[in-house]
């Protein structure tokens, strides 16, 4: 199930009353939770329940053994089979199709003519999120980062809890099974805050990127037979900018709002990334707990900056095309993942050419700007399902199309392109702040005004439950 | 030191991991600073702020902006409760009733509103179950249904030629074949019941009311080439159980907005369809009929009316012997016209292309009793009710509409 749906409504309401029932015990609750979180995780295909299961017991029984393994080899023989278990999953389901039409497309080039049994296989909802939060538990230990968790249960509620199970945060074992050790109980205050969370997340999901921005989205990307010219191929990729960070920042603060209202604590996933100053602020800033896995678990293995600029820059590149490719199993994705990966490099090259550039306050917001435009590039190749199709908006963005269509008509046009300024003002604005910090100092009323709002337009927007765009992922 | 994910180690201050009170800037740190480590237990910092009250007095004023909205809905818009929407999850309830049932009926909007379901079962039995779809190419329809090894009844092909004839696309209806399956899904399932259950008493949840249906309607045609929001159809059915379509009623009395649909259709312009179209559609259906009967199913067509204004455009561009005639003889099927039908003649259309709720009743009246002649599947049954006839539905004041 979806947060921006009615049947989240009951359950969540249902969930919160069995979780403050005076009359069941911390275990009990523990164990209320884990099957709230699978009835959660079932609500869209029962049968894929299995495939959590697996993920939980065998990387609860390979840290169990790497702990008790004698000698490195077995260790890591422990490490490995947890490594193969998971991505194996992962990539039967996610990368199967994908890998057996890219091993057509190269037969064919050399005149091997294979017709491949379909492949029709169902994606798991959240398989991507899930696999790297089971992986990091296995990881850490083998890297001696962290003990095994306590308790069985514990670590299985830690893979299942239901607010990050789909679609991230990507939480680390360490950040949250210690929080069930002991009984959580938010107090009055923190329940309604994290109602204003969650409130706030949805209007961002159902108001500005399903019911405002998507259609201007769709309008170019969509559009069949028709070239958009410059205005509008920019004015889409601007009002996707919007709607990809709404959509996932609606989804993560909405996953923090419901586990603050049962009492728990959850990492920021955004930090007003259109905010950002450069592509590595960029990436400290934009889908947090992803970019710091793959720099954890895989840039800094693959060497990181230790070994020269040569192999930093490969480090890059390589862990940048994975991570586009973790996104979706399309070139594309590899192609947006590659452009972030050349942006870094430049920008490395540029920073340690010119180290003395201190920028001042104009700089700032200049290279504010280009980092977003940079930045709106790649995410053609991540919304455009071909390279055609990112062909023919980038043409129309460089102002190449001989006679374009117009797409958008100017109405939606305003509004989007009002919300994606509004956006990204804000992202500069509290570039160095939190929400947190900028509402201690806002007025109750003020507060109470605008949480008005969004709720109002939240419900009279409905939304018509469509899925998070990360889901796919 | 590896850190502890286990209970024996005791970091107090951060198994709370909530802090009241906001962090100074730049105190709150996120795994982006925290390089080559197990992350800590992340701090939720609440700001100092009366919550509870902010809260109490956000539902009191959301409680009552709802109440208002809803009442401006029922009031200035004339939507009411109890009109619930159509969704691809109210479609997939359906398709998967219709494998077991003796009579389906599929087609783009014409049938879908022209059809009285109990009507039909008043005369016959039987209610069919009702799978057409707005803007949607049948074509595509009864192939899935030619697809579909468990299906064996009588399927009733609705048709409004330029739809059914387009060269390409299956319309609106794309996705409600593509997410049959997902459609079906628990989630799915608890979501279209809950929302059924509320729009019963609400009419505000009327999608066509929605914030970003109607705010960007202010446009009104900005800008040259492209369709304006206001120009898309807007609100012209009423929806009842079982995906009972009818015309909503305000298109009936309102001219302003009956002028407003028919403006929408832009009459259907367009090129005339080159005959080897309408030759690959015939095909097509010719398969897919051939499926269907081979597994014991039977498939009869219907063509409901259109108003004159829009009959001369569809004419036009596919006369009814390049394309009615053709795909009846070239799938070798029974067929039903509006046009041949006497009792559906001169019906109420109020924005050209649908009937009007009552005149729906008509015409299902008149090609049902046309429909038992034709197929062994249906029988009138000895209680049903007397034939209607045109007086039944068209007003006295027929020259407004």
């Amino acid at each position: 199930m979806i947060f921006n749906s009615l049947t989240f409504l009951v359950f969540f309401a249902i969930v919160m009353a069995l979780h403050y029932a005076p009359f069941f015990s911390w275990h009990q609750k523990k164990i209320n939770l884990m099957i709230a979180s699978y009835l959660f995780y079932a609500a869209w295909n029962p049968p894929f329940v299995i495939l959590l299961w697996v993920s939980t017991v065998v990387d609860w029984w390979a840290a169990q053994w790497m702990v008790r393994a004698k000698r490195d080899g077995t260790r890591k023989a422990w490490m490995l089979i947890s490594v193969v278990v998971n991505l194996g999953m992962l990539g039967y389901f996610k990368y199967g199709g994908f890998l057996v039409q890219n091993f057509v497309t190269v037969a064919a080039s050399l005149g091997i003519v294979y017709h491949p049994p379909g492949w029709d296989i169902i994606l798991p909802v959240g398989i991507s999120f899930y696999t790297f939060a089971t992986l990091s538990y296995t990881l850490d230990v083998y890297l001696r980062r962290s003990k095994p968790a306590g308790s069985f249960l514990n670590y299985a509620l830690f893979v299942t809890f239901f607010p990050h199970l789909v679609a991230g945060p990507i939480m680390r074992p360490t950040e949250l099974v210690p929080q069930f050790d002991a009984p959580r109980q938010a107090k009055a205050n923190q329940i309604a805050f994290g109602l204003a969370l969650l409130t706030l997340g949805m209007f961002q999901k159902v108001v500005l990127a399903d019911g405002f921005l998507a259609p201007v989205v769709e309008a170019v990307y969509d559009a069949h037979g028709q070239l958009p010219g410059m205005l509008d191929s920019w004015v889409a990729t601007l009002a996707f900018a919007g709607q990809i960070f709404c959509d996932f920042a609606g989804y993560s603060t909405s996953a923090i709002g419901v586990a603050l209202c049962l009492g728990f604590a959850m990492p920021d996933n955004f930090r007003f990334p259109y905010g950002a100053v450069g592509f590595s602020d960029f990436w400290r800033r934009w889908h947090i707990t992803l970019s710091s896995w793959l720099r954890d678990y895989l840039y800094i293995p693959l060497g990181g900056n230790r070994h020269g600029q040569t192999r930093t820059y490969a480090a890059l590149m390589g862990t940048m095309l994975l991570g586009g490719l973790w996104h979706g199993a399309n070139w594309t994705f590899v192609v947006w993942g590659g452009l972030h990966g050349l942006y870094l490099s430049v920008e490395r090259w540029l920073k340690s050419r010119f180290k003395g550039f201190v920028p001042g306050r104009g700089s700032i917001l200049a290279l504010a700007v280009l980092t977003f435009v940079l930045v709106n590039i790649t995410w053609v190749f991540f919304r455009a399902k071909t390279f055609a199709g990112a062909g023919i908006v980038l043409k129309g963005m460089a102002g190449m199309q001989a006679k374009p269509d117009p797409l958008i008509a100017y109405g939606p046009m305003i509004i989007a392109m009002t919300i994606v300024t509004t956006i990204f003002g804000t992202h500069v604005a509290m570039r160095n702040t939190t929400l947190e910090a900028v509402l201690e100092r806002t007025p109750s009323a003020a507060i109470a005004g605008i949480w008005t709002m969004l709720l109002f337009a939240v419900i009279v927007e409905q939304g018509q439950g469509s899925a998070f765009i990360y889901f796919a992922f | 030191m590896p850190s502890s994910i286990s209970h024996s180690d005791a970091h107090k201050a951060e198994l709370r991991g909530v802090r009241e009170g906001a962090l100074p800037a730049g105190l709150r740190q996120t795994a982006a600073n925290r390089p080559g480590q197990a992350q800590p237990v992340p701090t939720r910092d609440i700001p100092t702020r009366p919550w509870v009250g902010i809260g109490l007095s956000v539902l009191i004023a959301v409680t009552l902006l709802t109440g208002a909205w809803e009442w401006n809905a029922r009031a200035n818009i004339e939507l009411r409760a109890g009109d619930i929407d159509d969704s691809p999850q109210a479609w997939a309830e359906q398709r998967r009733l219709a494998d077991a049932a003796p009579v389906v009926i599929i087609g783009d909007s014409r049938i879908l509103f022209d059809t009285d379901l109990a009507r039909f079962q008043q005369l016959t039995g039987i209610r069919p179950i009702q799978t057409a779809i707005v803007g949607t190419n049948a074509r595509a329809l009864l192939e899935s249904y030619a697809n579909d090894p468990n299906f064996h009844g009588l399927l009733i092909v609705g048709l409004a030629d330029l739809s059914y004839f387009r060269p390409a696309g299956v319309g609106v209806g794309g996705p409600y074949l593509k997410n049959f399956e997902k459609n079906g899904k628990p989630s799915q399932l608890s979501g279209l019941w809950l929302d059924r259950f509320l729009q019963r008493y609400l009419a505000f949840m009327d999608a066509e009311y929605r914030l970003s249906r109607m705010v960007p309607r202010i446009d009104h045609g900005w800008r040259k080439g492209v369709d304006s929001p206001y120009e898309d159809v807007w609100k012209i059915s009423e929806t009842f159980d079982n995906r009972q379509y009818f015309m909503w009623g305000r298109i009936e009395t309102d001219a302003y907005l009956r002028g407003h649909a028919r403006h929408a259709w832009n009459l259907f312009k367009g090129p005339p369809l080159p005959p080897f179209i309408a030759r690959n559609v015939v095909a097509r259906s010719a398969e897919a009929v051939r499926r269907i009967r081979a597994r014991g199913g039977e498939v009869i067509f219907i063509r409901p009316p259109s108003a004159p204004e829009l009959r001369a455009v569809e004419d036009k561009r596919l006369p009814r012997a390049k394309g009615w005639d053709l795909l009846v003889s070239g799938t070798h099927s029974q067929g039903i016209h509006a046009d041949d039908l006497p009792q559906a003649q001169r019906l109420v259309i109020p924005e050209w292309s649908h009937l009007s709720r009552k005149c729906a009743a008509v015409f299902t009246d008149a090609y049902v009793r046309r429909l038992v002649q034709l197929t062994a599947r249906l029988k009138l049954r000895t209680d049903a009710p007397p034939p209607l006839s045109r007086a039944d539905c068209v007003p006295q004041n027929i020259a407004s509409l």
